[in-house]
């Protein structure tokens, strides 16, 4: 899953010309891996800002210890077990405040609700990091690193720094406890999913 | 429903989900084999597994904001400046610059720093000299910048002990202030736009001058850890201007440091600190060392 066949130069060559002391190749490398990467931040916190937060946190990581990466592993594998890290690293600096708010569980409420209006109804189909929400963040970030990104169990395993059998148990019961909301996640197929500009914006 | 031949209970969702990822092995794996070649409910929450993975694949990734990418880039670019400074720091004309007080050293020494009782930092002013005092606009500082503001530039070190000592007053019991800071962080109410930053920058430091200091040398608080953090990589004396202003309308800081033969600057939200640190934009300016 490295998405960048055939460019050059390769995804390990920029890091190298990073680590090397070119002052392009390490943004070259962002850009072209952002919006997954963002993904990644954006649906294991499933909150634009602390996304943001999440991802600037890991990229500045990922610039620092660029020296550190050993090639056992492909260059994008890294950088989302960076951003995964992050991301819980966010989570869990915000599990002082008490787990489930009362938005989420306006959420899940909004998910039970099938809304017979369709304006509300699109607002709910959208959000699916309302359905995501519910997951213990570990289920989360494997279902969303296996299911959303298509990443293999074995490149998962090495994202995730746990066995590839953890990888599938968790994905197992994250899916299991996502069967209620399949009629919800239905709704989502087709539509492109509507960023807001606004998102994660200026701090 | 029919009823199971094996005599077997469904599976609840969780074990079904299990099963299908392969982790269910052995004997428990063929009696749910079994079961499921006869039981359609069970069949029917496979295929709806099956649905989840389906589903969540088909959702397209959300592009990055904008925003957040013009964060990110500035973050990265940063971090790149620092990176090069740091590199440059063996330059020998870097260290020349930095070594050698050039007429353009005009603030040092004429710092007289102030604790002021400022809401959440220990914020120092530029007390000492017209030139800085222009710049002071309204803030929580402003009454004191104003006492300093009569105080002659011409006796300098006079007035440094002075406003000292009046500082110790403000400051009550306070922990004692410590040892002068010789770079002093500027207060102003100048907003800064995206936009127009570096030439902005540009022309305040031609009008007011430049000294270079290192960022050790400010006050302990969490703007000298902002400083810190922004600038590591960037040897001691390298600092050009450490500013809180307004940066499209919101409080925020500005920090300005030699970066090889030019300078960069940064802004930061004024939640700054030696922890963390959020940077809104950075630009490159012509340095004193190209000019």
């Amino acid at each position: 899953m490295s998405g960048t066949d055939g460019e050059w130069p390769s995804d390990a060559e920029l890091l190298r010309r990073h680590v090397a002391g070119d002052g392009d190749a390490f943004g070259e490398l962002f850009r072209r891996h952002r919006d997954r990467l963002w993904a990644v931040a954006l649906r294991t916190v499933c909150d634009p800002e602390e996304a943001a937060d999440a991802l600037q946190d890991a990229m500045i990581s990922a610039f620092r210890r660029a020296a550190d990466f050993r090639g056992d592993s492909a260059v994008t594998t890294w950088l989302h077990r960076i951003v995964v890290n992050a991301s819980l690293d966010r989570l869990r600096r915000r599990a002082v405040r008490p787990v489930t708010s009362a938005g989420d569980e306006q959420a899940l409420e909004a998910l039970l609700t099938h809304d017979p209006d369709p304006a509300r109804a699109t607002d709910t189909r959208l959000d699916v990091n309302a359905a995501l929400r519910i997951l213990p963040p570990p289920q989360r970030a494997a279902l969303v690193v296996v299911d959303m990104l298509g990443f293999s169990v074995d490149d998962a395993a090495a994202i995730l720094d746990c066995s590839p059998g953890t990888v599938k148990s968790r994905c197992a019961r994250a899916r299991a406890r996502l069967l209620p909301y399949v009629a919800h996640l239905r709704g989502n197929r087709s539509d492109p999913e509507r960023v807001s500009p606004a998102q994660g914006g200026d701090a | 429903m029919s009823e199971p031949k094996g005599m077997m209970t469904h599976p609840d969702a969780e074990v079904l989900a299990e099963f299908r990822a392969g982790l269910v092995a052995g004997r428990d794996g063929a009696r749910i084999s079994a079961h499921l070649a006869d039981c359609v409910r069970c069949a029917g929450v496979c295929d709806q597994l099956a649905e989840v993975s389906a589903l969540l694949a088909a959702v397209p990734p959300p592009a990055l904001p904008d925003p957040v990418t013009q964060r990110l880039e500035t973050a990265l670019a940063a971090e790149a400046a620092n990176r090069f400074s740091s590199e440059r720091a063996v330059d020998p004309r870097s260290r020349e610059r930095a070594s050698t007080p050039g007429p353009r050293r005009r603030w040092d020494f004429r710092l007289v720093t102030l604790r002021v009782l400022a809401p959440a930092a220990a914020v120092v002013v530029l007390a000492a000299g017209g030139f800085g005092l222009s710049r002071i606009g309204s803030g929580p500082s402003s009454s004191v910048a104003s006492g300093s503001a009569a105080v002659p530039a011409a006796s300098a070190a006079s007035a440094s002990s002075a406003a000292s000592a009046a500082a110790g007053s403000r400051t009550g019991n306070l922990p004692a202030v410590e040892a002068p800071a010789r770079f002093g962080v500027v207060i102003s109410g100048i907003d800064y736009l995206r936009a127009t930053l570096a030439r902005q920058l540009e022309g305040e430091l031609g009008v007011y001058g430049r000294a270079t200091g290192s960022a050790r040398e400010l006050a302990s608080g969490p703007v000298k850890g902002c400083v810190l953090l922004v600038t590591r990589g960037i040897r001691p004396g390298t600092l050009v201007l450490v500013e809180t202003a307004r940066f499209q309308g919101q409080p925020a800081n500005v920090i300005v440091a030699v970066s090889g033969h030019r300078d960069t600057a940064w802004v930061t939200t004024p939640a700054c600190s030696a922890s963390s640190h959020y940077v809104l934009d950075t630009t490159t300016l012509a340095g004193t060392s190209a000019a």
